[in-house]
C-alpha cells in the first residue's frame, strides 16, 4: 500500500498495516525531521524492522540528500532477516513504481550486511578454520598489501587468495551489481564470480545506501575504527533489539587478562625481539623508515591504512592525540619490545597477590609507575604502536600475537580513561576454589563512553525494541535527550496472548527461583509440574526459560532423577541448549523439525543465553514460554556490583531499581519471541512468586503489563493450568470478528485517522481562536460540531 | 469341496459336532446338519488356548480377529485321541497365525464369518427387521452371542448400501470398531442395548446415521502411532536379598540397541563366542557401560559402587562433558537458527561471564543433556527419515517463498487477489457501446440537496411539541415487566424444590425420551434422506424407506402410551404427575408432530 505521512509518501509492502505501526512510522519520521534520537518500544511481532525499513527507505528515497543508513542489530540471525525483509521491501517498490524512471532509481538502490570474515569466507583453505581468529589471521596473510605486492611482482613467491584478487580486478563501487544482498546472497555471488565476498561487502561500503551489520561494528571503537570511519555524519542510525544496548557497550570497553594470557604474550613479545634482531641485520632501512613516520605522528603512519592490513585499531584515540608524535621511549623497535615486556611483567607480578584487589586506573598507573616507571602517556599509545611495529615487521600468523595485542589495548585503555571504569583482579575463580585463576578485569562501569562518539557524531540515532521499558532508563544510562520517547499498546481485537503469574505450585507451596530455595525439592518439583501439565495441553512448541546456565544444568539433572523429564518424554521431545553454539543450532533446527511435524517439543534454554537472543519463537514454534524464576543476574558477581555502585553515584539509579529492571527486561525479550503478528498466539507464563509483585510487573513493557489481570497475577499451578486450557479453547477458534478498522488498518483507516487529526489539530487551534473572539453566547452548535457529526447516508 | 486337512470330533457349545480344518477355513459342523455353523478364515484366527495336557476336557480355543471370545471346541473322542487330534489342529492352526500375524496390518482380511445355521441367505436379515435373532439352532447364552450376528447382517447391509467405510469392507473390523465406538461412549451403549438388543430396530438402523463416529474411531485407529518417546531406562525391580532383577525382553533388547549402537556392537563381537547370551546381559547391567548410559547425577554416583568388568570397559567411552560436543557437528544449519555465526560475527570482547552464567559447568549434566538431544534427534528421524539439513524445509508454508519465515500473514488483505484477467474480444467496442448506454442511463433521480434541507427543515418543525405529546403505553411495560416477575418467582421455585423423582422413575423418563428420540431420527431420516452425501445407486430404495418409516411409526404412536405410564407411576409413588408430564410434553409433542405428518403424508 501506498499513503502518505504530511507529504512524504510511504511505500509499504503489505496491503493492511497496524495502527501501531503507522503511529511508530509517524514517531520516527518526526525523529528524522528534527534530526534528533529517539527511543522507541514497540510490541514484539508487530513487524517494526518491516516499518522501520519502510520509512527510512521512502525517506531517502524521496530527499535529495539520501542519507544512509546504519542499521544495526544483535545478532547473525537478525541481520539476516532484517535483510530479507529489506530485500522484500525493495521488490515491492520496484513492482510499485510507476514510472522507468522511478524504476531505475529503485533498482539502484544498494543495501548489503557485513559479517565476519568468518561467516563471509569461501576459500576453501582458510573458511576449514574453526575459530574466527585464525581465520582472520590467515586471510591477512594472504591479502595484505605487502604480501599481494610480492605476490603480484613475482608470481607464485607468496602464496594470495584467488578470490582476492579476483576482486582486485574490479571497480571499486562496481564490485557488486546494484540491489539488496543477503549474507546468504552475497556468499552465493562470491562463489558463482569467484570473488571474495568479505571485501566485496567492505569496499562497498562507501557506496551503499543501507548497510546492516552488529552493534559491535559501530560500538566497539577497535572495529568502529576500521569499518564504520567512512560513514558520513548525516546518516541515520538505527539500533534494533537495543534492550541490551548498555551491555554491548560496556563489554566493547572492557578486557580480561589471565595468567595464560600473560604467559603468551611474554612469549610474543620475545619473538617480536628475534624478528627485531633478524630485520637489523636484513633490512634495517625498514625500521629506521618506521621510525621517521612516527616522528611525524600516529596520523601519518596510519594514513596509508588499506582494509586489508588493518587488523588492530586502536581502543579510543581522540583525534588530536592522532596527529601527536608518539613518544620518543618508544619510538625505537628494540625499546618499544622492552617497553613491553616490562609491563607484562608487571602485570604477571600483580597476579600473584593472593586476595581480591579493586583499584581505579589512576592508581593503577600510580603503583605502574613507582615500580616500573611507565609512564602514562606511552603506555596510552601502545596498541598503536604495537600495530605499526607488526606492519613494518610483516609478520605473519597474527592470531599468535592476539594475547599481546589485548594487553596493548588494556595498556591504551587503561591510560586513556580516568573515570567510569575500574580493575579488579580475583586470584580465585569462585569463593570456596583453592587453586590460584587469576583473573585481571578491567571494567567499564559507565555504557555512556563507548556510544558517545556515536551520538557526537552522527545526527539521528534511534534506539529501538519490541521490550525496552522504562524507557527513560535509556536516555539516563546511555546520556543523551531524545526527541522522541515512546511506547506503543498492542491493538487488539482478542487477546492474542495470555501472560500468567504462577506464583506456588498445586500443593500451595511458594515457586521462586530465589538463591535461598531454587534447589529446594518442592520448589523443583513444582517447577517440574508447571511443565509436565503444560506438556500436556500445549500443543507443538512449548520454551522455557531459566535464569542461569548453573540452575539450568542442575534442574535438568535434578528432573531427570525425580522422574519428571519422564513424564515430558510421553508428550513432547526434549531438547537443550548445550554450551557449544553449533550444536545448540543443531538442537533449535531439530526442535522446529518436531513442532512442525506436530510431534511437538520442549526446548530448554537460559534467559540472556544464545537461543533467548535472536531466535524467534512465533506460531507452531512457541505456542507457551515458561520463565522459571526471575532472571536476576549474579549479583555476588565482582563486576555487577562495581557497576551498581558507579550506577548510584554517577546517575543516581538505585541498585535494586536497576537489576529489577535488568532482570524483567531480559524476562520480557524471552517471553515476547512468541509472536509474529496479531493472529499468532501464545501463552506467556511467570512462574515465580516474585513475579506477582507489582513493582516487578511494572517494569515490564506495557504492552505485556496490560495483558495481566489481577487474578492472572497470583495463581497456583492448577489454576493457571484451566486458564490456559480456557484461552486456548477461545483462542482456536475462527475469529469472527473483522480486525479490519481496529487492531489492522487499510488505507482508508490511515486516511481517517490522518483526517481526524488534522481535524484535532485545527480543533484546537480554532479553540484558540475562539477564545480570542470572545463568545456569541447564543449556546448554538459551532462549526466543529457540526463537521463532526456523522451523518448516515 | 474343499479338501480336508484334519477332522475330529469336537463339540462347541455343549452341541456335539464335527471339527475340520479346510485349505482354507477351519470349519464345525453341528452333528446332524449339512452347513458348518462355525466358519472361521484362515486369515481370520487370531491367537489360540489350549487346556493343559492331561487336563480332564481336551480343548481348544480359537479367538479371532477383533473378538477375543472365539470359539471353544472341546474334543469328545476318548481321552489319547483327543490330544493327539488336537496336537494335529494346534499345529496346523499355529502356523496359520503366526502367517497371519506376519501380515498383520498388510492386506484387509477377505472375511466370511460364521454362518447361523437358521438364516441360510444373511443379506436378507438385514431388510427383516427382528428376523435378525438366530433361531433356535445356536443357542444364546447371552447377549454376545447375538451381537456378532447382527453385525455381520447390518454389515453385509452397509456394503450394499455403498457406506463409505474407510475401515474396507470388512465386516469383523467393523463390528470391532462399533464395539469400541459403544465402549467409549456409555450413553450410545445404553441406548444400543436398550433399543437394538431388545429387537426394536435393527443395527443397521441404528448407525444409519452415525456413520461418522465410526469412520472417526477408524481414523484415529489407522493412524499410525510414533515410537514413544520415553528413554530406554530398564528401571531394576528390587528382590529381596538386596539383588536387583531386570527383566529383559525381546523389545527392551531392541531399544537399547537402537539407542546405544555400542552395545550392538559389544553383543557382536562378544556373543555367543566369549559370552553367552544371559552371561552378556548380566554383565551389561552390572557394568560402568550401562551406568554411564542410565547418565544420571545418582547413577554417577553410584558408579563406585560398579565392578570392574574387563570386556564391558573396553566399550567405555569417554564422558562427553566438555564444552565442545565429542563428535563435532559440522552440518549447515540455517542462517535464522544459526548461533554459531554470531559467536564470530565479532571478536570476543569485555569481561567474562560470571560463573552462574557460563555454561557447561555442571559437568555431570552435560552427557545427560546432549543425550536428550541425540535422543529426540533419533525418535524424530526415525519418524521423518533423515533429510540432509539443506532440503529441511519449513512444513507449513510455502516452500517456494524466501519470505516466509519474516511474513506477517495477516496484514495481507484475503479478499485481495490478482484475479484472472478477462480476456475479451473487441473489448474496447464493449467499454464504448457500455459508456454510451451509461450515459442515456445515468438520468437517476438526482437528488438535489437544496430539496432536501427543506424537507428536513419542515419535517423537523414543531418537534419540541410533538415530543410532549409523545406518549408510551404503559400497558405493556407493565406486563413485560410482571412476566419477568413471574419468570424469576418460577426459576426460583424450581431451584428451591428438591428433585423428589425416585431413580428408578428418573431412569425410566430418560429412557423412554432418548428411545423416542432416537424413533424419531430413525424416522425422519426415512422421510428425509441425507442428501448429497452417498447419494448411490446402493442407496435404500424409496420403497425401503417407506418401510422403515412405517415400522418406527407403529414405535412413536406407543410413545404416548409409555409417557402415559410413567405418569401412572409417577401418581403411584405420590409424586406430582403434571410434573412428569411437563417433562415427558416435548417427547409427546415431537411425537405427535412425527405422527400427523405421516398421516398426512399418507392419506
Amino acid at each position: 500500500m501506498k499513503f502518505f505521512i504530511d507529504n512524504l509518501p510511504i511505500i509499504f509492502p503489505y496491503d493492511r498495516i497496524y495502527p501501531e505501526q503507522y503511529a511508530y512510522m509517524c514517531d520516527l519520521k518526526r525523529t528524522l525531521d528534527a534530526t534528533g534520537h529517539c527511543v522507541l518500544e514497540m510490541p514484539s511481532g508487530t513487524g517494526k524492522t518491516v516499518s522501520l525499513l519502510s520509512l527510512i527507505v521512502s525517506y531517502q528515497q524521496f530527499f535529495p540528500t539520501k542519507r544512509k543508513l546504519i542499521y544495526c542489530s544483535r545478532t547473525v540471525p537478525e541481520i539476516e532477516k532484517a535483510l530479507t525483509e529489506l530485500k522484500r521491501l525493495m521488490e515491492y517498490r520496484i513492482e510499485c513504481s510507476d514510472t522507468e524512471e522511478e524504476k531505475d532509481k529503485e533498482k539502484n538502490f544498494i543495501g548489503l550486511g557485513l559479517t565476519s570474515r568468518k561467516n563471509l569466507c569461501i576459500n576453501p583453505e582458510v573458511a576449514k578454520e574453526k575459530k574466527g581468529k585464525v581465520v582472520d589471521a590467515r586471510c591477512r596473510d594472504l591479502t595484505n598489501s605487502s604480501a599481494c605486492e610480492k605476490g603480484r611482482a613475482n608470481p607464485g613467491s607468496v602464496e594470495l587468495c584467488d578470490w582476492h584478487e579476483t576482486l582486485g580486478k574490479g571497480e571499486p563501487g562496481q564490485l557488486i551489481p546494484p540491489g539488496i544482498w543477503t549474507l546468504a546472497d552475497v556468499l552465493q555471488f562470491g562463489r558463482d564470480k569467484g570473488v571474495c565476498p568479505y571485501f566485496a561487502v567492505r569496499r562497498m561500503m562507501p557506496f551503499v545506501d543501507i548497510v546492516i551489520y552488529s552493534f559491535h561494528y559501530l560500538l566497539d571503537p577497535k572495529v568502529a575504527q576500521q569499518v564504520s570511519k567512512e560513514m558520513s555524519k548525516d546518516a541515520i542510525v538505527v539500533f534494533d533489539e537495543a534492550h541490551n544496548i548498555d551491555n554491548v557497550c560496556i563489554e566493547s570497553l572492557s578486557i580480561d587478562l589471565t595468567r595464560p594470557m600473560m604467559d603468551a604474550a611474554g612469549r610474543s613479545v620475545a619473538k617480536l625481539a628475534d624478528k627485531i634482531e633478524e630485520i637489523k641485520t636484513t633490512d634495517v632501512a625498514k625500521l629506521q623508515d618506521e621510525y621517521a613516520k612516527l616522528v611525524e605522528g600516529l596520523q601519518s603512519s596510519i594514513s596509508d591504512d588499506t582494509d586489508t592490513d588493518g587488523f588492530m585499531g586502536n581502543p579510543l584515540l581522540p583525534d588530536d592525540l592522532l596527529h601527536e608524535a608518539i613518544p620518543g621511549n618508544i619510538r625505537k623497535a628494540e625499546h618499544f619490545v622492552a617497553f613491553l615486556k616490562r609491563f607484562v611483567e608487571y602485570i604477571k607480578t600483580r597476579m600473584r597477590v593472593l586476595h581480591v584487589v579493586a583499584e581505579t586506573p589512576l592508581s593503577f598507573l600510580q603503583h605502574l609507575k613507582d615500580i616500573t616507571y611507565i609512564e602514562r602517556r606511552p603506555l596510552r599509545f601502545c596498541a598503536e604502536r604495537l600495530q605499526s611495529l607488526i606492519r613494518t615487521l610483516e609478520l605473519t600468523r597474527l592470531d599468535d600475537y592476539a594475547s599481546l595485542q589485548k594487553v596493548a589495548s588494556f595498556a591504551t585503555l587503561v591510560a586513556t580513561y580516568e573515570k567510569g571504569f575500574l580493575l579488579i583482579l580475583e586470584p580465585f575463580e569462585t569463593d570456596n576454589a583453592t587453586v590460584p585463576n587469576p583473573v585481571f578485569h578491567f571494567t567499564c562501569l559507565d555504557p555512556s563512553l563507548a556510544i558517545k562518539p556515536v551520538f557526537e557524531r552522527f545526527s539521528s540515532v534511534v534506539i529501538t525494541s519490541g521490550t525496552i521499558s522504562p524507557l527513560d532508563m535509556y536516555p539516563k544510562m546511555l546520556q543523551f535527550t531524545p526527541v522522541v520517547q515512546e511506547t506503543y499498546p498492542m491493538t487488539l481485537t482478542r487477546n492474542a496472548f495470555l501472560p500468567l503469574v504462577i506464583t506456588r505450585g498445586s500443593d500451595q507451596v511458594a515457586i521462586s527461583s530465589r538463591f535461598e530455595v531454587r534447589n529446594d525439592p518442592a520448589v523443583v518439583r513444582n517447577f517440574g509440574s508447571i511443565l509436565i501439565e503444560y506438556t500436556k495441553i500445549v500443543p507443538d512448541g512449548i520454551v522455557a526459560f531459566f535464569p542461569s546456565y548453573l540452575y539450568m544444568e542442575s534442574i535438568v539433572a535434578a528432573w531427570n532423577d525425580m522422574g519428571i523429564l519422564n513424564e515430558v518424554w510421553k508428550h513432547k521431545l526434549i531438547f537443550v541448549e548445550t554450551p557449544d553454539a553449533n550444536e545448540t543450532s543443531i538442537a533449535l533446527e531439530n526442535y522446529r523439525r518436531a513442532c512442525d511435524n506436530g510431534r511437538g517439543a520442549v526446548l530448554l534454554s537460559v534467559a540472556r543465553g544464545k537461543v533467548s537472543e535472536g531466535i524467534d519463537f512465533d506460531h507452531n514454534y512457541g505456542r507457551a514460554v515458561i520463565m522459571f524464576g526471575v532472571p536476576y543476574q549474579y549479583t555476588e558477581s565482582r563486576i555487577l556490583k562495581a557497576r551498581l555502585e558507579y550506577l548510584r553515584d554517577a546517575y543516581r539509579i538505585r541498585e535494586s531499581e536497576f537489576l529489577g529492571f535488568d532482570a524483567m527486561r531480559n524476562a520480557a525479550q524471552c517471553v515476547g519471541r512468541v509472536l509474529r503478528g496479531k493472529t499468532d498466539w501464545g501463552l506467556m507464563i511467570f512462574a515465580d512468586k516474585r513475579f506477582a509483585r507489582a513493582d516487578k510487573r511494572a517494569k515490564l513493557p506495557r504492552w505485556i503489563n496490560q495483558y495481566i489481570t489481577e487474578t492472572a497475577s497470583n495463581l497456583s499451578t492448577d489454576m493457571a493450568i484451566t486458564l490456559s486450557k480456557l484461552f486456548m479453547r477461545t483462542i482456536s477458534q475462527n475469529p469472527n470478528e473483522n480486525q479490519t478498522g481496529i487492531s489492522l488498518w487499510t488505507l482508508e483507516d490511515i486516511e481517517k485517522a490522518q483526517a481526524k487529526q488534522k481535524e484535532f489539530a485545527l480543533d484546537t487551534e480554532r479553540q484558540q481562536n475562539d477564545d480570542d473572539d470572545g463568545d456569541y453566547g447564543d449556546g448554538g452548535l459551532s462549526d466543529n460540531a457540526l463537521m463532526d457529526f456523522d451523518l448516515d447516508v | 469341496m474343499p479338501t480336508t486337512v484334519c477332522t475330529a470330533k469336537a463339540s462347541c457349545k455343549k452341541l456335539p459336532g464335527l471339527l475340520e480344518l479346510t485349505d482354507t477355513h477351519l470349519q464345525w459342523t453341528q452333528d446332524g446338519k449339512k452347513a458348518p455353523s462355525i466358519r472361521v478364515a484362515y486369515a481370520e484366527a487370531a491367537s489360540l488356548f489350549c487346556s493343559k495336557e492331561g487336563a480332564a476336557q481336551v480343548r481348544l480355543k480359537v479367538s479371532l480377529v477383533g473378538d477375543d471370545t472365539g470359539h471353544n471346541f472341546t474334543f469328545t473322542a476318548p481321552p489319547p485321541t483327543a490330544g493327539s487330534e488336537r496336537e494335529v489342529f494346534k499345529q496346523e492352526l499355529t502356523m496359520i497365525i503366526s502367517r497371519n500375524r506376519s501380515m498383520a496390518g498388510h492386506i484387509p482380511t477377505p472375511i466370511a464369518p460364521l454362518i447361523i445355521p437358521s438364516n441360510s441367505l444373511p443379506i436378507s436379515a438385514a431388510s427383516t427387521p427382528g428376523g435378525t435373532t438366530p433361531g433356535g439352532a445356536a443357542p444364546r447364552p447371552a447377549a454376545t452371542a447375538l451381537r456378532p450376528s447382527i453385525s455381520r447382517a447390518t454389515s453385509v447391509a452397509t456394503e450394499r448400501r455403498g457406506t463409505p467405510v474407510i475401515a474396507g469392507t470388512d465386516p469383523a473390523s467393523e463390528f470391532r470398531l462399533r464395539k469400541k465406538v459403544l465402549m467409549s461412549n456409555p450413553e450410545l451403549l445404553t441406548l444400543h442395548r436398550d433399543l437394538v438388543m431388545t429387537g426394536q430396530i435393527t443395527e443397521a438402523e441404528f448407525w444409519d446415521g452415525r456413520e461418522h463416529l465410526i469412520l472417526s474411531e477408524a481414523a484415529s485407529e489407522s493412524q499410525k502411532k510414533g515410537k514413544s518417546g520415553q528413554l530406554v531406562d530398564p528401571r531394576p525391580e528390587a528382590v529381596e536379598g538386596g539383588e536387583i532383577k531386570i527383566r529383559i525382553t525381546p523389545q527392551l533388547v531392541h531399544d537399547i540397541f537402537d539407542e546405544y549402537p555400542i552395545v550392538a556392537k559389544a553383543y557382536g563381537d562378544n556373543v555367543p563366542n566369549k559370552l553367552s547370551e544371559e552371561q552378556f546381559w548380566k554383565r551389561y547391567f552390572q557394568s560402568k557401560l550401562f551406568n554411564a548410559h542410565r547418565a544420571s547425577i545418582r547413577s554417577s554416583a553410584a558408579q563406585h559402587v560398579v565392578k570392574e568388568d574387563p570386556i564391558f570397559d573396553k566399550y567405555l567411552e569417554r564422558d562427553d562433558d566438555e564444552l565442545e560436543p565429542r563428535r563435532p557437528r559440522n552440518e549447515h544449519v540455517e542462517v535464522f537458527v544459526d548461533l554459531a555465526a554470531t559467536l564470530e560475527d565479532h571478536d570476543e570482547i569485555g569481561n567474562e561471564k560470571d560463573v552462574t552464567m557460563r555454561a557447561g559447568r555442571q559437568k555431570a549434566a552435560l552427557p545427560l543433556i546432549r543425550k536428550f538431544n541425540e535422543h529426540s534427534e533419533r525418535l524424530l528421524n526415525s519418524a521423518l527419515g533423515e533429510v540432509p539439513p539443506a532440503k529441511r524445509r519449513r512444513l507449513d508454508h510455502g516452500d517456494d517463498n524466501p519470505y516466509s519465515q519474516i511474513d506477517i500473514d495477516d496484514l495481507h488483505d484475503a479478499e485481495s487477489s490478482a484475479g484472472i484477467i478477462l480476456d475479451m474480444q473487441d473489448r474496447q467496442r464493449y467499454f464504448e457501446g457500455r459508456m454510451t448506454n451509461g450515459n442515456q442511463e445515468s438520468a437517476e433521480p438526482k437528488v438535489d440537496p437544496a430539496t432536501v434541507i427543506r424537507e428536513t427543515k419542515a419535517s423537523l418543525q414543531n418537534w419540541e411539541s410533538r415530543m410532549f405529546q409523545l406518549k408510551i403505553e404503559r400497558k405493556a411495560g407493565d406486563a413485560a415487566l410482571i412476566s419477568m416477575t413471574q419468570n424469576v418467582a418460577t426459576r426460583l421455585d424450581v431451584k428451591s424444590k428438591k428433585n423428589e423423582i425416585p431413580d428408578g422413575l428418573f431412569r425410566q423418563m430418560t429412557t423412554c425420551q432418548t428411545a423416542a428420540n432416537e424413533f424419531l431420527r430413525q424416522f425422519w431420516l426415512a422421510t428425509y434422506p441425507p442428501l448429497g452425501d452417498f447419494e448411490t445407486s446402493a442407496s435404500p430404495t424409496p420403497a425401503q424407506r417407506a418401510i422403515k418409516a412405517a415400522k418406527m411409526i407403529s414405535y412413536i404412536s406407543k410413545t404416548e402410551e409409555k409417557v402415559h405410564a410413567l405418569v401412572q407411576t409417577a401418581a403411584n409413588h405420590g409424586i406430582d404427575p403434571t410434573r412428569v408430564e411437563i417433562a415427558m410434553k416435548p417427547v409427546v409433542n415431537a411425537s405427535n408432530q412425527a405422527l400427523s405428518f405421516y398421516r398426512k403424508k399418507k392419506p
